[in-house]
Parts: structure tokens; sequence; C-alpha cells
């Protein structure tokens, strides 16, 4: 496992990135929603983990993922 | 009787009591709480691991460890005097957990990294802690710490021996199907107590301290050729998530035990009583406004399964299994109105779909429940098993024919609710054509053999595809199969009944008061096993 600093958001499971609900420097609260994944016809919201600032966006709208891949990293 | 020859190693034939062999036991008793020594026990705490003497005064109620076989061990004698007594690398015992007796069997990892060293004994030897637990038919608790056989056992007896640990483990199986065992992971556990880790109705480990594997780092360099770390290969990442091995995870010894303390809560101390019922302390007629709107009106949106869960159980009841893994179904441990049950919910958060992992976990909780007599509360959104490649090659089928055999095979008093979906083979899985069976839906329910979009492409191919505008055909005959989809229109045949979201912790709390004689005349051994 690679230490990145902040708590990266990993997508719970495999499916395509729907909606990117922030942007890069936002502030979150802890539970904000940050990503929408589309999987098994379903919009399955993907909640920060961590109170803290969105450093880092690594997906796209439509990018296919697996579960585990990393989202965004919160620091 | 006032006149002795002899009163024992150390004992002075003047002596006019037995005080002198009451001493002799009180020395061999300093010996053994020693453990393994000042430097095994530094070197485990440095560990960030607590001792086995400490756990256990951790895990019982205060003053009620009885600890048996407590004086053997290796002693080391300069003529007739003991100087030295090493003890067992393990502590075993009777104690009490709120209450209730109990046994545990602590690995101790500071006498010879808690390897048995293949002194099995023999003729003469007092009862085994598994066979007391069995007898006795209490809780078997496995504190685990412990690196399994050492070769060094081989030197010590001048011999190999044949790898024969069934004649110790058969009374671990015949425990299985008459108290709850129970395992925590409190250190690298390898070989037979790694198996023993999941021979257990419920395990835990601890983040950072805890690995299991049947063969460490280095039987796997020298079997395979290459390095991996102890973390990598057997720690909570792999074990918790990816393989499904242990149910939950700890971040210090002291939370793994309270996690320990509370699944026993739930469950009776064997087969042959009935689970404790708590002090009631929420109202059985709480009607949660929240349920109401709790399944999003756009199917689309996916909802969190254990909000479901926490607006009907009591209040802060929930303790749930396995949360890190088959994470498609949420299963647990929960009361209503004070009586404990198995609770399960697909969870959508995570597609909802059963796969193998989610099924795994779903039939260990039937079983549970089945083998201690609980009820079993289901919340289902079942859109089917798990499609595609991933869930081919984990041989989804084979586990679906598993969990039908198992969900028919099942006695407990169940109840369904259907709050979503409910499609397929693993929607029939929510249901028991036997025994106690109770089923309820809610107006967001929808269902079928299969699901309208997809099955109506492939029923009516023939017809869509001869159509001038194929799409907007497909559209109209799916159009015209959601109008029938209605779930009261199901109720109109079949006499289903539907249910305000509200009423639902009410309608449980009566079902599992009802479910209490059933239960009582189901108390016993089940005819089928729990298998791990």
């Amino acid at each position: 496992m690679t230490e990145q600093p902040g708590k990266t958001v990993a997508a719970p499971m495999a499916g395509s990135v729907h909606q990117i609900l922030v942007s890069q420097g936002a502030s979150i609260g802890r539970g904000d929603e940050l990503v929408v994944l589309e999987s098994m016809k379903m919009e399955i919201p993907v909640e920060a983990p961590v109170a803290g600032t969105v450093s880092q966006i690594l997906v796209t709208v439509g990018q296919k993922v697996a579960e585990g891949d990393a989202l965004m990293v919160i620091s | 009787m006032t006149e002795r020859v002899d009163n024992g190693p150390g004992g002075a034939a003047s002596s006019r009591d037995w005080s002198d062999g009451v001493a002799e036991l009180e020395k061999r008793r300093e010996f053994v709480r020693q453990m393994g020594g000042a430097e095994g026990v530094a070197r485990q705490h440095s560990q960030g691991k607590l001792t086995v003497r400490e756990r256990v005064a951790l895990l019982a109620d205060p003053g009620s460890f009885r600890e048996f076989m407590g004086l053997m061990g290796h002693g080391v004698y300069e003529g007739a005097e003991l100087v030295r007594l090493t003890p067992k690398a393990s502590v075993d015992g009777f104690c009490r957990i709120d209450g209730r007796k109990v046994v545990i069997s602590g690995g101790d990892f500071t006498v010879r990294g808690g390897s048995g060293g293949g002194a099995h004994g023999g003729l003469g030897m007092e009862l085994a802690s598994n066979r007391r637990a069995l007898e006795w038919r209490v809780p078997y608790i496995r504190l685990l710490d412990a690196a399994g056989g050492s070769v060094r056992s081989f030197e010590e007896m001048g011999r190999t021996y044949l790898p024969d640990g069934n004649s110790f483990t058969a009374p671990d199986v015949q425990l299985l199907r008459a108290v709850p065992v129970v395992s925590a992971v409190l250190g690298s556990v390898a070989g037979l107590p790694a198996v023993n880790a999941c021979m257990a109705h419920f395990n835990v480990m601890v983040k950072g301290t805890s690995q299991l594997f049947p063969g460490g780092p280095p039987v796997v360099k020298a079997a395979l050729g290459y390095d991996v770390t102890k973390e990598e290969l057997g720690g909570w990442e792999m074990h918790t998530s990816q393989s499904g091995v242990i149910d939950n995870l700890a971040d210090s010894e002291q939370e793994a035990l309270g996690m320990v303390r509370r699944f026993l809560s739930y469950l009776p101390s064997n087969v042959w009583e009935m689970a404790p019922r708590t002090e009631p302390c929420d109202d059985p007629g709480r009607r949660e406004e929240r349920l109401l709107g709790i399944i999003p009106t756009d199917r689309r949106r996916a909802y969190d399964g254990h909000k479901i869960i926490e607006d009907v159980a009591d209040r802060d009841s929930f303790f749930e299994i396995a949360p890190a893994y088959g994470r498609a179904r949420i299963t647990g441990l929960a009361r209503l109105n004070g009586y404990p049950v198995g609770v399960m919910a697909n969870n959508p958060m995570f597609g909802a779909s059963t796969d193998v992992a989610a099924g795994e976990k779903v039939m260990r909780l039937m079983q549970l429940c089945d083998t201690f007599h609980l009820p079993i509360v289901s919340f289902a959104n079942e859109p089917g098993f798990m499609v595609g490649l991933d869930s081919e090659r984990k041989g989804i089928e084979r586990a679906g024919a598993r969990m039908v055999i198992a969900t028919c095979d099942s006695q407990m008093p169940w109840a369904t609710i259907v709050v979503g979906q409910l499609y397929g083979v693993a929607g029939q899985c929510h249901h028991r054509p036997t025994g106690m069976f109770q089923r309820y839906a809610w107006p967001s329910a929808s269902w079928g053999s299969m699901h309208i979009q997809g099955g109506a492409a492939a029923a009516y191919r023939r017809e869509i595809e001869a159509a001038p505008d194929p799409e907007h055909r497909r559209a109209e005959i799916e159009a015209r199969l959601e109008a029938i989809a209605s779930p009261f229109r199901t109720a109109e045949a079949t006499g289903q009944d539907i249910i305000d979201p509200r009423d639902t912790r009410p309608l449980l709390c009566e079902f599992v008061e009802e479910a209490q004689p059933v239960l009582r005349s189901q108390l016993g051994q089940t005819c089928v096993p729990y298998k791990p």
C-alpha cells in the first residue's frame, strides 16, 4: 500500500463514475457526498470518511473504476 | 491424623499440619504467575500486546477466574528442590462474563512462543479446556497468541510425530454444535491455532498486532520463493475484507475483548437453553418516522441499509458481524423488545446483490441463529445474485445452491420485510416455505422472478426486432409490464401483507414474542451442524 498524505477515498465497489459533486480545494464535512458511482443499475453515493479539504480528484466522469480504486484524496 | 512420615517435597516431617505443602503450592504458583519470565513479558509489552494473564483479567468478571491445570509445566530441580518451573504455554480456566460461566483458553506467547512443544501427556492427564467447556456446557473462548508446532519439539522428543492433532481437535468440532465458541486472534498465529481461529461462531483480530496463516513468511519463502511481510500475508486487510477469515477488526486488545463479551451477550450458554432476554430499554411500539422515506422514491438511488436496522431494532442494540467483508449484505445480532435476534439486510451502498462473500456471511448467520435458537429478521432488497466475470470465477451458482439448501434446511422463526427489490433465486433465498415464516412488504417493494428491464428485451426479442421502431416498442412493452408490477396487484391475488414502514418495529416485536414458544420447542442440537 502506498502511503499518501491525507485520506484516500476508495470506490466501495466496481462501477463507473456518474457524478463528481465537489471540486478541488473544496472544504467538506464528514459524511458529505463526494462522488456518485453507477453500478448494478444503481446510483451509489460515496461519502467523505473524514472532514477536510479535497486535495486531489483522481477520476473523471464516465471513468470505470474497480473496487478499492482511489477516487479522491482529502487532507 | 496427627502423625505423618512425609509431607511432600520440601516439607519438614515435624510439621503439625500441611502448611509446608501449601507453601510449596504458593512457590509453584508464583513461578507460574511469572509466565515465560520477565524478558518475555517485556517483549510482549514492547510489541504492543498484553500478557495472557492481563487479557484474562480484562475479559473476566472481577475475581471470577478459576484456573485449572495451573501447576502444569516443566520443573527444574536441584536435588529434591524445585528451582524453576516454566508453566505450560497456555492459561486455562473458568471465569464469568456478565455473570455467566465460560471456559477461557489463552495462549501464552512468552512461553516458547505459545508452542505446545509436543508435550501432549498421556494416561492421567486432566481434562483439556475444550472438553471441559463441552461437558460443563458453557461458552468456550480462545485467546490465540501462539505459533503452533515447533521443530524444537522434535529435538526434545528425539523423534518426529504424525500430525494427529485431530485427536485433540475433535472436541472443538463438537463444541460448535453445543456451545458458543469465540476466537480472539491476539498475535501472530500459525498452524493449528490459525485454523482454530475459524473453529468458532465469531472471531476478531487486532489491527497491527494480529496476523494469521498456516505458514508465515519464512515458510512462504521456502515454498514459493518470494518475500512477503506478516502483515501483507495475514494481516487485517487480508483477513477482514478480502478473505473473510476473520469477522471483526478491533483497534486494541481491549476493544477485541469487548467484542467477545458483546457477541456472547446475545447467545445462550448452550444449545439446550434459551438466549437471555435483557430488560427492554426501548418502546416496542415505537414508530420511526424516518422509515417512511428511507427508501428513495427514485429507485436508482442507493441508501445505507444500516439505517433501517437502526430504526427498527432496540436502540443501540445492533452488533455487526464481518462489516468489511461481503458488504452487499449486512449481518449481525440485535435485540427486539429485549429478545436477541439475528438480523440481515441487503446494502445498496455496495450493490445489494448477494455475491459469494455476502452469501457465506448470510449462511453463517442462519446457522448461528438455528444453532442457538434465535429468530432471524431480514430486510430484503435483493436485485439477484451478483453477475459478471468475477462472480463466475468465484462460483456463484454453487454458492447459490448452498444458499438455497441453507435456507430450506433452517428451522428458526424467520421474518422477512421486503423493502425494495426481490428478484431471482437470490430473492428466493429470502423466503422459506416451511416452519414459522412471516413476510411483510413495504409499498416500495417490487419483485419478480426476473427484472422487467432486460427481461422484456429477452422475452419479446422477435416482436421488438420486427417493429418499425424497436426502441419505442421495447419501451412500450416495458411500460405495460411495469403497470402490472405494483405490489398491490400481487397482494390482491396472493394475500401478501403490505405494511406502513413505520409499523415495522411494532410488528417485528410481536413476531419475536410469538417466536419464543416455538424456539423453546426447538431447544437442543440442530440436525444441520454449524459449519464455519
